[in-house]
């Protein structure tokens, strides 16, 4: 059994970070946090230790996600995943993110998701196949999904 | 026009040595020169400063000035304030050069007015090749100037206009760029809030036939949802690739129903819709792949055997054909026209103007739909 994750999650619409919260906590996963804003976010990111943080781009004070993103990135208390129904406001870099699971995910997509990090972060590189609607930034499709 | 050569025979220019001191008034040549209405002087260059020697009175009418006024003196008389110091220059050089030059010029009249020459100036040498006068001629172009600098003016004008334009049209488009970004974002959000709020339904629901049902609209909501997030990962949002959407909507249905003992066999040729039809399409795919999984290997005798679900996609001869096979037990069974699902399929195959047909295929079901398609454009889905 490989160790489950800690998840924050930083979302600004209630009834999305209700059911990613049930979702993650149905795989075997936990729920340190959820913030709604980028202010509440890099506070959340600093009193927490979390393995994963979901990271939608537009929070409540605008499309502030991506800064989010750098802020963890830059502590590196936790690794970010957009997930975003808007992924070409993604930078290319993505500022140091794993990727980003494409908004609307299915319940299954976010599942194999849930999987797929889960085995990226504890026992890189990851052995299930990548799930529809998740993309690999530049840097981990080097580390994680070396091309054949 | 003969004075316009710049060697001429010795003895063709006695006469014009004659115009200057103002004789030989039997001269034709001269006659003509004095009396033409093309403004000309000459000058000497022998002297000092260049000074003129001769202007007829088209010259003078030209410049309004007297003969006396102008004889003896250096042309610059006709420069002023607004002439070009590139075109002085320009003439400045051809004398040094002795060499003939045709320039526009703004000059000055006595009154101080203005006016457009087309300026021509050839050196003159005898037959020895010394250098013994300048000719000019002065051309008063100030009408073709001015319809000049309207043209130019008028040019100005539509290149502002059209610049104007163009960046309105570019904000609009960006406007509109933004609008569309901005709906389909909430679009995708509407269609995950839609999943997440059947899910948390479900979750409350302890009747499995009243699970079933949900699980069976949250599979369909999710059919559009892969639709519309692939539909914004292509480069044009008009154009789809069912084959992709097939791709995911397989594995997706696969790994969730958690069946690894079915093993997909895809064979998809890269397709591409018009976006007004891959909902349809998603749906009707979404409708045979999940009877599949949920009827044909239900109760194959030996229970978890091994079974196959197959999907093709090819595209003869302007139709798009899918098949959707199954190895399971076959329709033989089903109980008809009533359900739900056979009529949405039924209809949406009439909203594509598709034929459908289920064939047994003894194991198991082969349905087979052939969509008539416009053209394929190659290449326009990332
Ligand atoms: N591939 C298949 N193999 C075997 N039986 C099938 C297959 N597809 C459909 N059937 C039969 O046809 C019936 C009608 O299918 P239909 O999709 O209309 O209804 P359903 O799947 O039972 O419910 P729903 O309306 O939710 O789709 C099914 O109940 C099943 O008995
Ligand atoms: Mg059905």
């Amino acid at each position: 059994m490989i160790e489950p994750l800690k998840v924050l999650i930083i979302e600004d619409e209630a009834l999305l970070a209700m059911e990613l919260e049930s979702l993650v906590e149905d795989a075997g996963h936990s729920v340190v946090g959820w913030a709604t804003s980028s202010a509440e976010a890099m506070a959340m990111a600093d009193a927490t230790e979390a393995d994963i943080a979901f990271v939608d781009i537009h929070l409540s004070d605008g499309p502030s996600g991506i800064d989010v993103a750098k802020y963890i990135g830059e502590r590196k208390s936790s690794t970010v995943v957009f997930m975003t129904a808007n992924p070409k406001r993604i930078p290319d870099h993505f500022a140091g993110a794993i990727g980003v699971i494409a908004k609307p995910y299915t319940m299954n997509g976010l599942t194999s998701a849930l999987r797929y990090l889960q085995e990226g972060v504890r026992r890189p590189p990851p052995v299930s196949a990548r799930p529809a609607g998740f993309t690999l930034s530049p840097a981990f499709e080097t580390a994680w999904a070396p091309a054949a | 026009m003969e004075w316009k050569r710049t060697r001429e025979p010795a003895d063709a220019w006695h006469m014009t040595d004659d115009l200057h001191v103002e004789h030989g008034k039997g001269d034709p040549f001269a006659a003509a020169i004095r009396a033409t209405r093309m403004s000309m002087i000459i000058t000497d260059p022998r002297q000092p400063d260049n000074p003129v020697v001769f202007a007829n009175d088209a010259f003078l009418r030209l410049t309004g000035y007297e003969r006396h006024e102008v004889l003896g003196k250096n042309c610059r008389f006709l420069q002023g304030p607004k002439t070009d110091k590139a075109a002085v220059e320009q003439i400045r050089a051809a004398i040094e050069e002795e060499t003939d030059v045709s320039v526009d010029i703004l000059n000055y009249r006595k009154d101080g007015s203005t006016f457009w020459n087309a300026l021509y100036i050839s050196p003159v040498s005898n037959d020895k090749g010394d250098l013994q006068f300048f000719f000019a001629s002065q051309l008063d172009v100030s009408d073709r100037k001015h319809s000049e600098s309207r043209i130019n003016a008028d040019k100005d004008r539509f290149e502002k206009a059209v610049k104007e334009r163009t960046a309105e049209l570019e904000a609009a488009l960006d406007a509109q760029t933004t609008l569309l970004h901005e709906v389909d974002h909430r679009v995708k959000n509407n269609l995950q809030m839609i999943s997440s709020l059947i899910i948390m339904q479900r979750r409350t629901i302890r009747d499995e036939g009243t699970r079933r049902s949900l699980t069976t609209m949250l599979e369909r909501i999710e059919a559009l949802s892969t639709v519309h997030r692939r539909l914004y990962q292509s480069k044009d949002v008009s154009k789809f690739d069912v084959a992709d959407f097939a791709k995911d909507l397989v594995t997706d249905l696969l790994t969730a129903s958690g069946r690894a003992e079915i093993s997909p066999a895809l064979d998809l040729q890269p397709i591409i819709i018009s976006a007004e039809k891959a909902t349809p399409i998603a749906l009707m795919v979404n409708e045979l792949v999940t009877n599949a999984l949920k009827h044909a290997f239900k109760s194959k005798p030996d229970g978890m055997s091994a079974g196959r679900l197959g999907i093709k996609m090819s595209q003869p001869d302007g139709h798009l054909n899918i098949e959707v096979s199954d190895d399971g037990i076959g329709m033989a069974d089903a109980n008809g026209d009533a359900s739900f699902g056979m009529r949405l399929i039924k209809s949406l195959a009439r909203q594509l103007r598709a034929e459908i047909e289920w064939r047994d295929t003894g194991p198991g079901t082969k349905v087979v739909i052939s969509i008539p398609n416009e053209p394929q454009e190659k290449g326009n889905v990332s």
